[in-house]
């Protein structure tokens, strides 16, 4: 095996942080395509600039995603990087593994690919780093027969993912992992047969902590929520003030309604005005409990800055129950996505979509009514669209004031 | 030998079956958690069952061997469980509280960093950059190595008035949606794409390319049949090249980093934020960028001693305002800080209330 | 209209627009329900059935998937021809 000289990066072997040069140098001790990234990245850093083509055309039959293309401008020079195709396998939920089924998964890769991994790509998948054209069907045949499919790329809906959710911690207000693993398993003609217009992500957060950034990177954002009152243990508040919270100043001033009062002995919330911002239970998960109704709200639209501006996702559905089957938001998904299908133009994301045409004619698609919820504040200009019906409706609701001699507004 | 038969459309597999027991049978039933170290939490369920999570960092870049160490280590405290996180972390899990301690005096004899729990910084995540990626400006993992040796008491010990999370994207596409941390690298072009005219016909579709622009800079060039672009409406945000491969965009010498503070993705407190720009930019320095890590470095420190208890740094910047924070970090206010783009009617000043 | 007859069809379309505009799954479906009144989804799963063995293939460039008559090279790679 070559021995490339790589003194730039070594450079990054230093230091406390765990070195990810350490680890392409690990694959390396036995991986000629290891080996070769390595001697290439050096290259990169002594030249300052990048060398892999744009992605090329290979998968595994039948599928339109899940492998991403990647080829060096300098495979002459560095062959074993000549072909080095990303390979997503599409992670369980909650990135929860034994060591028995992660062993598996190295094994396999270690036979066909460079032993390099990301454990996890930003979407979710496992990523594994490096594998040739003609090994793709047999990783494929590999890890298909012991129970893992590939993950999703191109315009198709792309791997779900989701926060840790009941399975460790007290705030899901749904079962993130159940509904991810049902919607993954609903879908998978989505994701494995590109037919979208572009890219389209599910996050999946069980609370407004939102883990798994949801709000600011997911077409659409699933982010659990609840009707009810924050249950308050009145000893646990003492006992958080006895540790040395200032309670008035850290929770009561605080909250963003101004809806809590503590006066150095009871806390007290008035629930109608809270917003459900989750300070409050996280800084004192012991004293205060959400009860009720849970659920989710489901925000739309959100994505990275290209082309137009970064764009958070916006509220349309306040509130839904989630629970097995799911067929109330299944059947959501698919109206969204076919009003997405209609309106459209290559590469545009929904969110983009909804800007130009209009959250009117989003809306009235998918059949959610109008709610002050959806918005932070109503329009400002006055230019607005009056349909027939629209006017006729106003009149009607005249006609009834006639009638009953009082207004209703 | 025979491959076995490939199964399509099977989705990943259960989750169920990799759950631990003591999270089988507290399912949703979990009560509090509680932070004990930066490496370490328990959570407690109703039924009184607890669960240790001992967190530990990683390079998010790794070898199959280190995750085989990952599994052995696994199987020896944590009969075989073991998860990752969003941000890239391992976690090992146990119910048996004896089993702490020496899991976590073998990880640290195996050289294991534990941390990035609670009010400080977790791991940054991040893009592929020159590791694996064509559109890359800068390497990510470079950069994220050079920043958390710098900020790495943070992780281990050293708190600050609420977590910091970072994030780095080798170029505006910002693949890990990296817009919304509190403090973000991204790296930039900073010159108009050079055309190889020759390949665009069979490489490019014309209406693809021109609509790719978001400034409408580029136009037909008949003659070439190719495109031309008009230098002074170009942003350099490439994605003319995303969609037309001979529209290159990359330049050693001029390829550079921005940096971009103050987002969050909770609704803790205040409403989720995008980042915004204070650093347009900084030559790209590999292997270590002292540049960069050293702003960001700044930055975070500046934070910890304004910023009040559990004010995340957009938080703190909007209570004190934009113009304190250029002032308090000493940070050069330029032009390109001035939105010239979509965002600029939300985000000039129209009230003569500010500070000096 | 028979499903071979109907795929025939759809690899001429497919064959029309090679070299002058990448298809979308949704442009197929689309443009031959609009030649021949079949509806979208009998279409739909023709067009599956000769992407699943190599007749057709998915493709991914300008940042977008599309559908396409496979290379040589391809069907090789794939076993499907010598």
């Amino acid at each position: 095996m070559k021995k490339y000289n790589t003194p730039l990066i070594d450079d990054l072997e230093k230091g406390p942080w765990p070195s990810f040069v350490t680890e392409m140098k690990k694959a390396a001790k036995n991986n000629e395509m290891a080996n070769d990234a390595l001697g290439h990245l050096e290259k990169c850093y002594s030249t300052k600039v990048g060398y892999w083509k744009h992605g090329g055309i290979v998968g595994v039959l039948g599928y339109g995603g899940g492998v991403i293309g990647r080829y060096s401008e300098l495979g002459e020079e560095f062959p074993g990087v000549a072909h080095f195709h990303t390979v997503r396998l599409n992670q369980p939920s909650g990135f929860f593994y034994t060591s028995k089924a992660l062993k598996e998964i190295c094994d396999i890769w270690d036979k066909y690919g460079s032993g390099l991994t990301n454990m996890h790509g930003s979407t979710g998948d496992v990523v594994l780093l490096g594998c040739r054209t003609e090994s793709l069907e047999a990783v494929f045949a590999e890890y298909s027969s012991r129970g893992w499919d590939l993950g999703s790329s191109g315009s198709a809906l792309r791997t779900p993912s989701c926060c840790v959710g009941p399975a460790r911690c007290e705030w899901a207000n749904y079962d993130t992992l159940g509904l991810n693993y049902a919607l993954t398993q609903e879908f998978q003609d989505e994701m494995h047969r590109p037919s979208f217009s572009y890219k389209f992500k599910f996050k999946l957060s069980g609370c407004a902590c939102d883990c798994v950034a949801s709000l600011a990177r997911s077409d659409m954002s699933i982010i659990g929520t609840w009707k009810g009152n924050i249950v308050i243990d009145q000893a646990e508040v003492k006992n958080y003030a006895k540790n040395g919270m200032d309670i008035n100043a850290e929770i009561v001033n605080m909250c963003p309604t101004q809806c809590i009062s503590y006066d150095g002995k009871e806390m007290k919330i008035d629930n109608a005005e809270c917003n459900r911002c989750m300070h409050c239970i996280a800084k004192m998960t012991k004293a205060l409990k959400p009860s009720g109704e849970k659920g989710a709200t489901i925000c739309i639209g959100s994505k990275a800055p290209i082309v137009v501006g970064s764009l958070l996702s916006w509220v349309i559905v306040p509130f839904i129950k989630l629970e097995p089957p799911y067929t109330e938001l299944k059947d959501l998904i698919r109206k969204i996505w076919d009003w997405w299908d209609e309106n459209a133009k290559p590469r545009e994301r929904i969110g983009e979509v909804i800007e130009m045409k209009g959250m009117r004619s989003f809306l009235e698609y998918i059949g959610v009514p109008p709610m002050p919820q959806q918005i932070k504040e109503p329009r400002k200009d006055p230019f607005m669209f009056y349909t027939e019906d629209d006017i006729a409706s106003f009149k009607t609701k005249e006609a009834e004031e006639k009638k009953t001699g009082k207004y209703k507004f | 030998m025979a491959l076995p038969q490939r199964k399509t459309d099977i989705g990943p597999p259960n989750f169920e079956q990799f759950l631990p027991p003591v999270i089988k049978k507290n399912y949703g039933k979990w009560k509090y958690h509680e932070v004990l170290t930066p490496g370490t939490m328990v959570h407690v369920a109703e039924s009184g069952d607890k669960l240790w999570t001992v967190r530990v960092a990683s390079p998010r870049l790794i070898a199959t061997d280190t995750i085989r160490e990952h599994c052995d280590i696994a199987e020896k405290y944590c009969d075989g469980h073991l998860r990752y996180t969003t941000r890239n972390n391992v976690e090992f899990l146990v119910s048996d509280e004896s089993k702490l301690e020496p899991l976590k005096k073998d990880l640290t004899a195996r050289g294991f960093k534990m941390g990035g729990i609670g009010y400080g910084i977790s791991n940054i995540v991040h893009t592929q950059g020159w590791v694996h990626c064509h559109s890359a400006a800068t390497d990510a993992s470079g950069l994220v190595k050079s920043m958390m040796d710098e900020l790495y008491e943070y992780f281990e010990s050293k708190r600050l008035p609420n977590k910091l999370r970072l994030a780095v994207a080798c170029c505006v596409n910002m693949c890990g949606a990296v817009h919304c941390s509190d403090i973000a690298i991204v790296a930039v072009h900073t010159k108009i794409p050079t055309i190889a005219h020759a390949n665009f016909k069979n490489m490019c579709e014309l209406p693809t390319v021109i609509g790719s622009c978001p400034t409408r800079a580029i136009s037909p060039d008949t003659a070439q049949k190719s495109v031309k672009i008009n230098p002074e409406k170009c942003m350099f945000c490439g994605n003319c090249f995303t969609v037309c491969p001979p529209m290159s965009i990359k330049d050693p010498e001029r390829d550079g980093i921005a940096i971009v503070v103050g987002g969050k993705v909770s609704t803790l407190r205040t409403n989720p934020k995008f980042s915004k720009l204070v650093i347009p930019y900084i030559s790209n320095e590999p292997p270590r960028w002292p540049k960069v890590v050293a702003a960001v470095k700044h930055i975070v420190e500046v934070y910890a001693a304004n910023a009040r208890k559990h004010e995340r740094v957009g938080e703190w910047i909007e209570r004190v305002g934009w113009e304190r924070f250029f002032s308090l970090t000493g940070i050069d206010f330029t032009f390109h800080s001035i939105d010239d783009f979509t965002f600029m009617r939300d985000t000039l000043r129209t009230s003569p209330a500010f500070k000096w | 209209m028979e499903t071979a007859e109907l795929q025939d069809k759809i690899f001429a379309f497919v064959q029309a627009a090679q070299g002058k505009k990448k298809l979308k799954e949704k442009d197929i479906i689309n443009g031959m329900n609009a030649e021949t009144g079949i509806d979208k989804d009998v279409v739909k799963k023709a067009m599956r059935g000769m992407i699943d063995v190599g007749r057709l293939m998915y493709s991914y460039g300008g940042g977008a998937s599309s559908v396409e008559i496979p290379s040589e090279e391809y069907l090789r790679e794939k076993g499907l021809i010598k």
